[in-house]
């Protein structure tokens, strides 16, 4: 090869640049909102405090509606992402995350009802801990690493509430509390909002 | 983009911006369709149409026609040929990068 000059240099990191974001862009959902997260972290919070105030830990008439605000701030904050940051909104890869995430989020939605008319209620926190992060475990795949690790903090949470009932409203406020506000923050910080 | 005789050893087919975009863009995944592409790649239809259709001519990617909820859809996949072409190219870019950090140890 002939001896690269400055303008080679400069050109083929760039190119390889070029290479990497298109392969990103091509294969993950990078618009993750931060702030969304945080939200929907404090509606996760606020909820476990109802829930705290109330009779029992996993009242459905609080964690449905909880799991319904979420969604739809997650949606809100992260298509705003997608335009700020202009990355498609429903690419294949959404595509792929939220078919790698339906499988758990569903088995999650079945379990919920046959325990709660079952009479084991007590097992609902750790049970949602779990599948919420199997679901999000495996969506890390399509999308950046804070994710992952998020998905493998709420299965150890998920864990510790199923073989520790008692403790399943505490570790429910760590995990869709905090848990979302500290990652929320991290990607804010990070990954720009 | 490279200029000087470094240049003139690269893959023309692949070099051109958007081509190389297409090829990076169907390496990261199984195959995509013409609107994901686009997307990705954030360009016109016709321009988007024009290379993919020069990759096609070269063997370099397979275009699958089908329909998906009784609309036309057009999916792209890389062959074996292009992801050789894209590793060949990859390796290129990373010779020249190889090549620039020895002379500057040696100066």
């Amino acid at each position: 090869m002939t001896i690269p000059t400055h303008e080679d240099r400069e050109s083929a990191k760039e190119t390889l640049a070029y290479i990497r974001r298109t392969m990103e862009s091509a294969s993950s959902f990078t618009a993750v909102s931060g702030w969304g997260l945080i939200m929907v972290g404090f509606v996760g919070l606020l909820a476990a405090w109802l829930a705290w105030s109330g009779t029992h830990d996993a009242d459905l008439r609080i964690w449905l509606p909880t799991a319904g605000i979420s969604i739809a701030l997650a949606c809100i904050f992260n298509i705003r992402k997608a335009k700020q940051t202009d990355v498609p909104i429903w690419s294949g890869a959404i595509r792929r995350l939220v078919w790698v995430m339906a499988p758990a989020l569903a088995a999650g939605a079945v379990l919920t009802v046959a325990l709660a008319r079952g009479g084991s209620e007590h097992l609902l926190p750790g049970m949602w801990l779990a599948l919420y992060g199997a679901g999000v475990t495996a969506g890390a795949e399509f999308s950046i690493r804070a994710i992952r690790w998020m998905g493998v903090s709420f299965l150890l949470l998920g864990a510790a509430a199923l073989l520790e009932p008692g403790a399943g409203l505490l570790l429910m406020a760590a995990g869709f509390g905090g848990l979302h506000v500290v990652i929320g923050l991290d990607i804010v910080m990070r990954h720009g909002g | 983009m490279v200029g000087s005789l470094v240049s003139e050893t690269l893959d023309r087919l692949i070099h051109e911006r958007i081509r190389l975009g297409i090829v990076s863009a169907l390496a990261a995944g199984e195959g995509m369709s013409f609107a994901d592409l686009k997307q990705v790649l954030k360009t016109s239809d016709g321009n988007l149409s024009v290379h993919a259709r020069k990759l096609e001519d070269a063997g370099y990617v397979r275009v699958l026609k089908g329909f998906e909820d009784r609309k036309p859809k057009t999916e792209y996949r890389l062959t074996a040929k292009g992801r050789r072409a894209l590793e060949a190219y990859l390796a290129q870019m990373e010779a020249i990068l190889n090549e620039a950090r020895d002379a500057l140890e040696r100066t």
